[in-house]
């Protein structure tokens, strides 16, 4: 099991109460965290900035209650596309794109759907919670994204603040079980207040009025997370991810020492 | 085991029984010390691991005696040493001088067993470590994948066995799990660390890991006396409590638990709190001890606790029974013996005993979700 992540804190400009969203997410118990920038390109003509460093933003993160380590912040950029155009960025070498941890879009379409599912270079694709689904998910678009090993974004935030949201929720999330099973689910707030923030084990709980098992609600806020996080790495490579050190001095061969267990039993 | 916050509550009646089915069995009226042999042994099954907490109420009692304080006071010291890597618990001297001369028990500090890595020395000389995937394919050590962790594993488990024979100082075997820990993958924890030697001379943990920052810790100890307590009534061949004589085990669980936590059982219609109240029948007491310590407390302390409960009945008393709880730590990687401990949605592992006048004795356990059922 991985520690607990929530890869969804908008990045609101007030740095201040960013750094309350940090410290509450960090009581709660949260290992990492992802500070989200969101382009709509239904507005005039935005531009993607380069990610601010967390470094910077912060000179000193909290510690994760309950652990000695601090909190891990990452950056995520979400891409609220209506229109195929909007797609062609992704597509592009932008430089600037390249620089976050995270790439999430929010499909407003069936077909931009079916495009992120199936082509787009994303890690989340995020199902809306605030509103009925304009359309019905369909089996192959996301047995194909899960394939890929993108992965589908929940919301709960909208959820805690108004009643007719909370039906969207729920409704939305169960229709997305019916076709995905389960799998590849992660949750997250959209929390702009401490107050919007839940713990991680009451957010696996709320995984379960969505559908899912136990096991999986509980994966949707942990391991989940994690292979989002791996595969946002992986995207800066060329096929995977092999973390390397290199050593100082040099090590002795290895093909002549055997496994420690594996020696004892044939001397016993 | 995937099935809620599934709590499994086994009573065990009397003598050693293996089976937690209802079978009541009263004991014949053995003197004191021939009846603690038999739950003795009982306990010495099941009292391994870490503690947490140990708490005893003792209904109709204002004052504790003498020698039960004495006991507590007895209960020892505990350490905390900061940053050690755990290649120094691998180290031949440390097993020499701690191990392998009593019983020594370590446990990582401000880990989570459910998010990082955590690591546990057990008295039996086997020390245990719950590694996540990542570290467990960089540590390069044989171990196998947790029972509590579904298709895709994410969490493994390795056990060394630091009193094996063929774990001497030149085998390949220590020298490739002192190459892996030192070396490949240094792992370094806080640990809450006690020794119990039988009396033997030797260097103490504050000496030895002097260059570490150890720091000699008391278990917290609070006394408290309750008054106006209502109290069930119960009979001790009774588990599951006759409508208007005695209350049922399970019964007997919640109020302990309400009472452990200064939950009031008034029912008062201004509080919004708790609407719980003490089940019918009860008595209201005139006063109830109530002693709990915290901290890192090692099984054999709380056996000598034990002990002198049992012989609170040896002269005439007005409680009819006494209870003892100990509660286990929620993020350790072992629960009973050796069995594998998982946090899912609660890490909870304790036992109590309920201990009647007559000798006779109840035995509650409570496991979490992710937990081996006691044998």
């Amino acid at each position: 099991m991985a520690g607990f992540a929530d890869l969804n804190l908008p990045q609101g400009a007030d740095k201040k109460s960013l750094q309350s969203l940090l410290e509450a997410a960090a009581h709660l118990g949260y290992s990492a965290v992802a500070l989200n920038h969101v382009i709509d390109f239904k507005e005039k003509k935005q531009e993607i900035i380069k990610p601010v460093p967390p470094s910077e933003l912060f000179p000193s993160l909290p510690i994760v209650q309950g652990t000695s380590k601090r909190i891990k912040v990452l950056t995520r950029l979400t891409l609220v596309v209506s229109d195929p155009s909007h797609c062609n960025l992704l597509r592009s070498t932008s430089a600037n794109i390249r620089l976050y941890d995270i790439i999430a879009v929010f499909p407003k379409t069936e077909k931009l759907f079916h495009i992120a599912c199936t082509t787009l270079d994303v890690d989340l694709v995020c199902i809306n919670v605030t509103e009925k689904l304009p359309f019905y998910f369909r089996r192959p678009p996301v047995n194909m994204a899960i394939d890929r090993g993108i992965y589908f974004e929940l919301l709960y935030t909208p959820a805690i603040k108004d009643s007719t949201m909370r039906r969207y929720t729920i409704s939305n999330a169960i229709s997305l079980m019916q076709i995905c099973k389960g799998k590849n689910i992660v949750i997250s707030s959209a929390a702009e207040r401490p107050l919007e923030l839940r713990g991680p084990y009451d957010v696996a709980n709320l995984g379960l009025l969505f559908g899912l098992s136990e096991g999986e609600a509980k994966a949707a806020v942990s391991t989940n997370c994690r292979a989002t996080m791996l595969h946002g790495e992986t995207r800066k490579s060329a096929c995977g991810v092999v973390y390397t050190v290199k050593k100082p001095r040099k090590v002795e061969e290895e093909e002549t020492a055997v496994p420690a267990c594996k020696k004892a039993k044939t001397q016993a | 085991m995937e099935g809620g916050a599934r709590r499994h509550t086994f009573m065990l009646p009397g003598k050693l029984r293996t089976c937690p089915s209802i079978t009541c069995q009263i004991l014949p009226f053995f003197p004191c010390s021939a009846r603690l042999q038999g739950s003795l042994g009982l306990w010495k099954m099941y009292g391994e691991g870490f503690k947490q907490k140990v708490s005893f109420l003792i209904p109709e009692c204002g004052l504790l005696p003498e020698v039960l304080k004495s006991t507590i006071a007895d209960i020892g010291d505990y350490y905390l040493v900061r940053s050690l890597p755990i290649h120094e618990l691998v180290a031949h001297e440390f097993i020499d001088a701690f191990v392998k001369k009593g019983s020594c028990y370590a446990l990582t500090y401000k880990t989570k067993i459910d998010q990082d890595n955590t690591a546990a020395l057990l008295p039996n000389g086997k020390l245990i470590l719950s590694v996540d995937k990542d570290t467990y394919e960089e540590l390069g050590l044989q171990g196998r994948p947790s029972r509590y962790s579904g298709k895709k594993v994410m969490r493994y488990i390795i056990t060394i066995d630091l009193t094996d024979a063929g774990f001497h100082p030149e085998s390949k075997k220590h020298n490739r799990v002192l190459w892996a820990l030192k070396e490949k993958k240094p792992l370094e924890f806080d640990f809450l660390m006690a020794w119990y030697n039988t009396g033997a001379e030797g260097s103490t943990l504050m000496s030895y890991f002097s260059k570490h920052q150890i720091q000699a810790l008391r278990p917290k100890i609070t006394f408290s006396t309750l008054r106006d307590l209502p109290c069930p009534v119960l009979q001790s061949n009774d588990l599951q409590g006759k409508p208007e004589e005695s209350c049922s085990t399970e019964e007997l669980f919640e109020w302990l638990g309400a009472v452990l936590n200064q939950v009031s059982l008034d029912n008062k219609s201004s509080s919004f709190l708790s609407t719980y109240c003490c089940p019918e029948p009860n008595t209201v007491v005139e006063k109830a001890f109530l002693c709990t310590i915290t901290g890192f407390i090692i099984p054999e302390k709380i056996i000598q606790l034990l002990e002198q409960l049992c012989c609170y009945f040896g002269e005439p008393k007005l409680a009819y029974w006494l209870t003892l709880t100990v509660h286990g730590f929620a993020d350790s990687p072992v629960s009973w013996r050796e069995s594998e401990h998982g946090f899912h949605k609660g890490g909870e592992n304790l036992y109590n005993f309920v201990i009647f006048r007559n000798l006779d004795y109840w035995l509650q356990m409570a496991v979490g979700a992710h937990d081996d059922c006691p044998p």
